[in-house]
């Protein structure tokens, strides 16, 4: 997969010259792309330094003890771009575990490279992410210079870039001429910033030529062991389920029952609260086979589209929930039994942790992938190691090669976001 | 008769000892795990254990295993094995030191009580019992070139019932035919399997287990 020559998302609306609101639309989306390139310039830029320090340190011997540390940032924070990258362009395929040593990071291509990137995306990144912030608001400034020219000293009257001092009415509208200008080159750049910003990215965080395959299937054979392994395992734990629970119940309701006959035979007293006990075990039989078959698949799946089923689940949680599903058709049933699993999951989560007020789930279908968004205004802190379910949805979500992501600082807000390969 | 119940099952467990208690039975310990279980045998010394198959912690073949055990520590106690489905490995691991007063029956013949009842006394008084469904099994499976193919349909009617465990009045009650037509089919089915009178074994448990065994290597 030649992940960094395919055009990215954004450009392949054929923006036509006059088509201003598409040109506009493709703009904004670049702006979105620029803002979020400085997030990760400006943490390429840390962890440049970090790397600067780290290589001087290791000079004088004590900077070895640094090397694993920052080893691992410099990959989380490849990791993170690589995360934003994929999200509006093609996939971005990341490297295994990072070296753990200095010998090994020298050695490793993927660390060369990931190093190659900091730099250029700390530099040219920035730059690029700053410049495109300027241009739009220089745009808007000058656009409105009539409106405000007079108010301000005579010196200070002149365009964002000072070329000239306006003294006159002609000169305050030529300036917002040129800001019109400026928002014409702001559209017609932006996108192409973006890409630029992104380039250093696609180019060097992707796996070398070559290793592009192997490191692909390397990775499809692990998330396809892990598929089965965790198919094997929700075997298991029907099989459990079923055997454990409502097998063992119904035996309890042919003995009680077997004994009621007896007692009834005898004339004892004894047959009306053994079949008490008998309808208690056949309730509990059918209560958890009803639980069995929903953790199979949802029953509203079945006959009800997503959006509703996810619908019901909101209308079902006790915190007030909003659901923003912009996707239409039906998907593979491994899909949506997943996406189902992952919302039932983490608004059980909110309803029992957050200590929310309100919570919201967005379900968009973008780039072969359905993407679920678990948001919640909650006290946040939520963690994947606490037991609290989120391991499960990682697992099941790995399981169909899917991503997962959680942000959940002290305080919160808390955003879960699954990404499903719904293969189109 | 002094019986210990290991089931892990609560509800299962409490409804077996109620029954077996309804009709006059002695239930002297009930038990959850297989330690449990094992100490309640060493501290009664009952007459039989009435055994689940699957118990902690893995759930797979401690019940069978722990049969084993308390046998190895009071010889001659009488073992019914309670399974929840068909496990032909059980059976022939259990049976592999002999049959006698041993039992394996699928958990809902309890319901049968008259006939649960039965079959305990006869694995309490040093019989056998296998439940039907693993006998039918063992036929089921078995390739049309086994020694089993040369009895008629009848023998194999009442080999299934040997297998079971039950005695030549019993199987002659459940054909409706005469003892001593029973007491043919036997005859000619030790024939054709090449049981000798003169074997010190007992021929019936004998027939059974080598059709077991056959059986069971076959699968």
């Amino acid at each position: 997969m030649p992940a960094h020559d395919a055009p990215p998302a954004t450009a392949q609306e054929p923006a036509r010259p006059w088509d201003v609101f598409a040109r506009a639309r493709t703009a904004l989306d670049a702006f979105e792309h620029l803002v979020g390139g400085i997030g990760t310039a400006i943490l390429a830029l840390i962890t440049l330094l970090w790397l600067v320090f780290t290589a001087a340190a290791c000079l004088f011997g004590v900077g070895l003890f640094l090397v694993p540390g920052t080893l691992r940032a410099l990959r989380a924070v490849a990791g993170r771009e690589r995360v934003r990258l994929s999200r509006w362009g093609p996939e971005v395929i990341g490297p295994g575990p990072s070296p753990t040593g200095l010998r090994q990071a020298v050695a490793d291509p993927a660390t060369r490279r990931e190093v190659g990137w900091v730099a250029s995306h700390a530099l040219l990144g920035t730059v690029l992410g700053l410049v495109g912030l300027t241009l739009p608001l220089t745009s808007a400034t000058d656009a409105a210079f009539p409106l405000w020219w007079s108010f301000v000293p005579p010196s200070e009257a002149t365009p964002s870039l000072g070329l000239w001092t306006v003294t006159d009415w002609p000169g305050a509208f030529a300036v917002s001429l040129l800001g019109i200008g400026w928002f014409a080159v702001t559209l017609a750049v932006a996108p192409g910033m973006a890409r630029l910003q992104a380039w250093p990215g696609r180019r060097l965080l992707t796996p070398p030529p070559g290793t592009d395959l192997v490191t692909r299937v390397a990775e499809l054979t692990a998330t396809r062991a892990a598929a089965l392994d965790a198919h094997a395992t929700e075997l298991r734990r029907i099989e459990r389920a079923l055997h454990d629970g409502t097998q063992n119940r119904l035996v309890a309701v042919t003995v009680l029952l077997g004994a009621s006959r007896r007692a009834v035979s005898r004339g004892s007293a004894d047959a009306d609260a053994l079949l008490e006990r008998a309808q208690d075990a056949a309730e509990q039989a059918l209560a958890e086979l009803r639980a069995v078959v929903r953790g199979i698949l949802p029953p509203v799946l079945a006959d009800r589209s997503l959006t509703d089923a996810l619908s019901g689940l909101a209308g079902s949680c006790p915190v007030p929930c909003r659901v923003d599903a912009d996707v239409e058709g039906r998907f593979a049933a491994s899909v949506e039994a997943t996406a189902y699993f992952v919302v039932a999951e983490a608004l059980t989560n909110v309803a029992r942790h957050s200590g929310a007020r309100a919570a919201s789930v967005t379900v968009r279908h973008r780039d072969g992938r359905l993407w679920l968004k678990v948001t919640d205004d909650g006290r946040g802190g939520a963690d994947e190691h606490g037991g609290s379910g989120l391991a499960g949805i990682r697992k099941r979500v790995e399981a169909l090669d899917g991503v997962l992501t959680l942000a959940s600082p002290p305080g919160g807000p808390t955003t879960l976001e699954a990404g499903l390969p719904c293969g189109s | 008769m002094r019986i210990v119940i290991a089931e892990d099952d609560p509800l299962l467990r409490e409804g077996l000892a109620l029954l077996l208690r309804a009709e006059g039975l002695d239930v002297v310990a009930t038990a959850g795990t297989p330690d449990v279980f094992l100490a309640a045998v060493d501290e009664h010394r009952p007459d039989l254990a009435i055994v689940d198959v699957r118990m902690p912690p893995t759930h797979t073949d401690e019940g069978i295993r722990a049969a084993v055990e308390a046998r190895r520590r009071q010889p001659g106690l009488a073992v019914l094995v309670l399974s929840a489905y068909v496990e032909q490995a059980f059976a022939t691991d259990l049976l592999a030191d002999g049959s006698a007063r041993l039992g394996y029956l699928l958990k809902e013949r309890v319901g049968r009580v008259e006939e649960f009842l039965t079959a305990l006394e006869r694995v309490a008084d040093g019989g056998t019992a296998i439940d039907p469904e693993v006998v039918a099994q063992l036929f089921a499976r078995t390739r049309p070139d086994t020694r089993l193919d040369r009895l008629s349909p009848r023998e194999r009617e009442v080999l299934a019932l040997m297998a079971e465990g039950l005695g030549n009045a019993a199987i002659a009650e459940r054909l409706v035919v005469t003892d001593g037509a029973v007491h043919k089919h036997i005859r000619s089915i030790f024939a054709k399997l090449g049981l000798a009178p003169a074997d010190g074994t007992d021929r019936r448990v004998a027939a059974v287990l080598r059709h077991l065994n056959d059986a069971h290597r076959r699968a």
